[in-house]
């Protein structure tokens, strides 16, 4: 039978134990200030020398503009390399473990590189790409290699063969109805939906480790009051609220992130709770409570990297979600229509599905892919960390 | 603590629950600027009117010159009494208006729910009871694909495959169909396959992964000494305890859907339910019809969670009632 | 005592499992047999293929990945030879299983009385009356107090050993010929473990049955046997009556075994050495390796055949081939006489 693998190797390491001072700064936290500050000044210079209607950079000649959520983002970013990949490089034993078994999983290895391709394409592609332009003219162009009849476009950008109008480099996934190039959309759209991913997810798990973690440590009523607290949260028609709010003072991305994620980590916060609760009843934490450690270092060097992989585990699974709702809110066309999503391009596309099928196929699919790698990543961790799935394998 | 002390205890939690919820509803509208007032200023401002008199006709009109604690225990009766004033998009009262749309969303999402609860732990636990083999696989990628591909996206795709080119489908919704002929099946058909297909995936990987572990316990070695037929083992030794885990999640991802999905699924195949009532009513800013569809999908979301629990108490008979 | 009818004879048994890493030989070409009314012991350490052997005889292994081969006879008919459906008839119904852990053995989701009459409602066409009339009936003989009421009661609502005491009586329901006790006693205490032997010898008498009892646990066997078989690493490594093997064990494994019972004041911490790798198997004797006595002849060829070394009681050992000197392991039973009456004066 297979031998049985440790069941929590991402168990805290026994030296930190020795570690008595409290304000001794990781070198991750170090690299965190170090990076944070300069961000931190370019906000402050942004808030208070820039006009409202000029770009953050004109001064050096740059269009790009940073909005309040783009300062957020980049904060998240930061965070996930200095907590999540750094940690990841400084235990190279630990990291190879994971990696061995995540890569038995295929599916998810190839979700991984997907994800990796929409995750750098977020980034850098809105660099390279220039954001999609309305040119009425060239409306309806095919993608390359594909052609759509000549009555159906006012201006073909290819060669016209048999009176059917060719698809070109220039729009390598042709472009909607007002003229917009489809690939630069879904460019664009990848930054949004990694900015949904990345705020989203720090904010719950800001919440819920805290809210948890808080109830567990203060028990009794407050622990009740707390608890009931998440099931109403849980129990909110959170789809609907947002409806609600957008109704009433209409909203923007920022605001789908914010009320989002504020209905979301109450699945979190249960599972901090009751594991927070049973790691305190561990032996090695009374040790270190009773060696005078206080609440915070215990929850901070004992509970969170002890649910820490569950936590992410429960986390990518939640992002699916995100996106599904950003989407399914700007394809009803009530989100915000200056966000230039997938959910967009579907909805504009849609009035024309029988002749341009492209417009509404080509984010369609790359919305599906992402949600579909984002659940495979999930399940392979899932898998990863529950030993007695893959016992059963053999 | 007995189990009729228990349920009680839980029906009376689901109340406060969507007192809470309606609450904050209510707040949350109070706050707003009711668009029909803006309304009344602008029109009284183009006939030249005073647009402050107007405001404050309209507002005593629709009683919001009255302080908020008589509005809001007028809010809360009119709740119980069903009285919930006049949808002026529909011109009819807005229960009236719900009850039709309702009429319309059951039709889709009784049979979406029977075939989610009956085919999800079935295929579940036959996925299971052949893991890893090529079956399991297949049952796994669909599963994979039906709650990974958006309900939108995938009603758009059909209806354009089954609807424009093959015609198997009709395009428009008829809602003149009788509930229970071939018309309506055929327009139906669509819409409740896109949801099965995102609903049943979660149903099927929760109870295979459960039933993965029944299926190599000690008590189906039993039931085998015993002389249990396989399919008699899986029916009651299997099923039965997977359906405990499966009760915790399956209402909530089913109202999940509901909640989302319905109203995509209704724009895209033009089913006048609750779905479409709703976005139609945040459209045409008929503020009392959105406050009506918005409880009703509260009150639906707190009796399914309710159910949930109840139906966890009764199928798994360890729980005590003492620790929750 | 032997001079019953043969209930059961097993020839040749041969379970292996194929795994990702090959195939796990876990029993290998064992005989034993069990007469009416009579009680055998298969001991032997854990991970030495006697929970295996057992469930071949029924067939409840998994299979695939499991493979049984070889035959087992029971009632004259070959269980082996049986389809799914034929076997069913002879499970629960003329062989019946208890196991280790009576808090997993049973469905957490059934009363224990439901779980006690399915094997009726299987077999038999009785009234829903009649089973629960019976089931009680027997909870009543397996010793739990207030049968008719606690016919509804869960699982969890009784003590492991009362839930030992309910799957004895969920075995007893058809009126079985064989019951396989598979460790019954392991998982309780020193206290419910005596009163759970007690039971199934008085149930054995009333009943008639031939009980198959497996167990690690030397001073059960000393307890309840009448025959002994010791199994190592899927091998029989000696048989024979369990006054024989108490007072004269041949093998030096069972001197071995012998040796770790606290009662005989022998060496702690039990055998040095631990059980082979079942996908590669040594050479020769398969207790070699760890056998303070091992020769050369000890680590080539097959297990050594079975040579019988006092009457009735036969040993796997090549110490005990013609024209070797035995007595290089005969003289290795350790303080035999002594602790062997004691033990024998335990057993009745």
């Amino acid at each position: 039978m297979a031998t049985k693998k440790p069941e929590q190797f991402d168990r805290v390491d026994w030296s930190e134990l020795s570690e008595s001072r409290r304000f001794d700064l990781s070198i991750n936290s170090i690299g965190m200030l170090v990076a944070t500050l300069p961000l931190a000044l370019l906000w402050l210079y942004d808030y208070q020398f820039v006009g409202e209607r000029e770009a953050t950079f004109q001064a050096i000649g740059l269009s790009r503009n940073l909005d309040p959520l783009d300062y957020f983002f980049v904060f998240t970013l930061f965070l996930f390399f200095f907590y999540l990949i750094l940690p990841l490089y400084q235990n190279p034993r630990m990291t190879r473990y994971y990696w061995k078994e995540f890569r038995r999983n295929r599916p998810a290895v190839v979700s991984l590189g997907w994800l990796g391709i929409v995750f750098v394409g977020g980034l850098i592609g809105p660099l390279l790409i220039s954001a999609p332009e309305q040119s009425i003219l060239t409306g309806h162009q095919p993608p390359v290699f594909l052609s759509i009849d000549e009555a159906n476009v006012a201006n073909c950008v290819g060669e016209v063969v048999n009176g059917r109008c060719q698809g070109t480099w220039q729009h390598p996934l042709g472009t909607t109805r007002g003229g917009k190039d489809v690939f630069a959309g879904i460019v664009y759209g990848m930054t949004i939906s990694m900015q949904i991913a990345f705020i989203t997810t720090t904010i719950v798990a800001a919440i819920g480790i805290t809210f948890g973690t808080v109830s567990a440590y203060a028990g009794g009523w407050v622990d009740e009051v707390m608890m009931r607290f998440v099931d109403i949260i849980l129990s909110f028609p959170t789809f609907l609220m947002f409806l609600l709010i957008l109704y009433i003072y209409g909203a923007g991305l920022g605001m789908f992130i914010l009320v989002f994620s504020a209905f979301a980590w109450g699945g979190t916060a249960r599972y901090v709770r009751s594991k927070s609760l049973s790691v305190s009843e561990e032996e090695f934490i009374k040790a270190t409570r009773i060696s005078g450690a206080s609440t915070y270092r215990v929850v901070r060097k004992h509970v969170v990297p002890n649910v820490a992989s569950s936590i992410i585990t429960q986390l990518t699974l939640l992002i699916p979600g995100f996106l599904l709702a950003e989407a399914q809110l700007a394809f009803l066309g009530i989100g915000d229509s200056a966000v230039p999503s997938w959910g967009q391009l579907i909805s504009a596309g849609r009035s024309d599905l029988a002749f341009a099928p492209w417009i509404v196929l080509s984010p369609g699919i790359v919305l599906f892919l992402t949600i579909l790698a984002f659940n495979f990543i999930g399940d392979a961790l899932l898998d990863a960390l529950n030993p007695e799935a893959e016992a059963e394998s053999a | 603590m007995g189990f009729g002390k228990y349920v009680g205890a839980r029906v009376l939690w689901a109340v406060v629950v969507s007192l809470i919820i309606t609450t904050i509803t209510f707040l949350l509208l109070a706050a707003a600027p009711n668009p029909a007032i803006r309304e009344a200023a602008t029109q009284a401002a183009l006939q030249g009117g005073d647009p402050s008199a107007a405001v404050e006709r309209e507002r005593e009109l629709r009683g919001l010159n009255q302080p908020l604690y008589v509005r809001y225990m007028d809010f809360i009766r009119s709740i119980y009494t069903l009285d919930w004033g006049w949808s002026e998009s529909r011109s009819q009262p807005v229960t009236e208006a719900l009850l039709q749309a309702l009429y319309y969303t059951a039709q889709y999402s009784i049979p979406w729910t029977v075939l989610t609860i009956t085919l999800g732990p079935l295929v579940g636990v036959y996925s299971a009871a052949n893991m890893y083999s090529w079956r399991d696989h297949v049952a796994t990628g669909f599963a994979f694909f039906g709650y990974a591909i958006p309900n939108f996206f995938f009603g758009i795709i059909l209806l354009l495959i089954f609807g424009v080119w093959f015609e198997v489908v009709p395009i428009s919704y008829d809602t003149s169909a009788p509930v229970f002929s071939l018309q309506n099946v055929r327009q139906l058909i669509l819409p409740v396959f896109v949801l099965v297909t995102g609903s049943i995936g979660a149903t099927m990987r929760v109870s295979r992964n459960e039933s993965a572990e029944f299926q190599n316990s000690d008590f189906m070695k039993t039931a085998k000494a015993k002389g249990v037929s396989p399919l008699r083992a899986y029916a009651y030794h299997v099923m039965r305890p997977t359906m405990v885990p499966l009760s915790t999640t399956l209402v909530g991802q089913l109202l999940a859907l509901f909640i989302g999905s319905s109203l995509l699924v209704e724009v895209v195949f033009g089913i006048p339910g609750l779905g479409r009532l709703t976005f139609n009513a945040l459209i045409s800013q008929d503020t009392n019809l959105v406050l009506g569809s918005t409880l009703v999908f509260t009150f639906i979301a707190v009796v399914g969670n309710l159910l949930e629990d109840l139906v966890f108490t009764v199928l798994d008979p360890r729980i005590n009632y003492d620790d929750r | 005592m032997s001079t019953r009818q043969p209930l059961l004879e097993v020839e040749d048994l041969t379970t292996t499992f194929s795994t990702d890493n090959g195939e796990l030989t876990a029993v290998d070409g064992v005989d034993f047999s069990v007469d009416e009314g009579e009680t055998v012991c298969i001991v032997g350490e854990s991970g030495s293929g006697k929970t295996v052997a057992t469930e071949s005889v029924t067939r409840i292994v998994k299979e695939p990945p499991g493979r049984v081969r070889g035959s087992v006879r029971f009632k004259s008919r070959d269980l082996l030879e049986m389809s799914e459906p034929e076997l069913r008839e002879i499970r629960g119904y003329e062989i019946a299983h208890i196991f280790q852990n009576p808090q997993e053995a049973m469905n957490h989701c059934y009363t224990v009385g439901w779980q006690i009459v399915e094997a009726l409602q299987i077999h038999r066409d009785v009234s829903d009356e009649e089973a629960r009339a019976k089931a009680i009936d027997l909870m009543d003989k397996v010793g739990i107090a207030n049968a008719s009421s606690r016919f509804d009661d869960y699982p969890h609502e009784f003590s492991g050993g009362q839930k030992q005491r309910v799957m004895i009586a969920m075995a007893l329901v058809g009126d079985p010929d064989l019951l396989i006790a598979d460790e019954p006693t392991t998982a309780l205490d020193v206290t419910v473990q005596a009163q759970i032997l007690r039971l199934l010898d008085d149930l054995q008498e009333e009943f008639d049955m031939g009980i198959l009892f497996v167990t690690h646990d030397l001073g059960v066997v000393a307890e309840i046997a009448d025959r002994i078989v010791v199994m190592y690493a899927g091998k029989v490594m000696e048989r024979g009556d369990v006054l024989d093997i108490f007072e004269r064990p041949a093998h030096p494994y069972t001197q071995q075994l012998l040796n770790c019972l606290p009662e005989i004041g022998g060496k702690k911490g039990g055998i040095p050495g631990t059980l082979p790798d079942p996908l590669d198997p040594p050479d020769g004797c398969r207790f070699a390796p760890r056998c303070e006595h091992a020769v050369d002849a000890c680590v080539t060829g097959d297990q050594p055949e079975e040579i019988e070394v006092n009457p009735g009681q036969r040993a796997s050992c090549v110490h005990y081939r013609p024209g070797r000197d035995d007595s290089v392991v005969r003289d290795g039973i350790p303080d035999s006489t002594a602790d062997g009456e004691e033990v024998s004066s335990a057993d009745d």
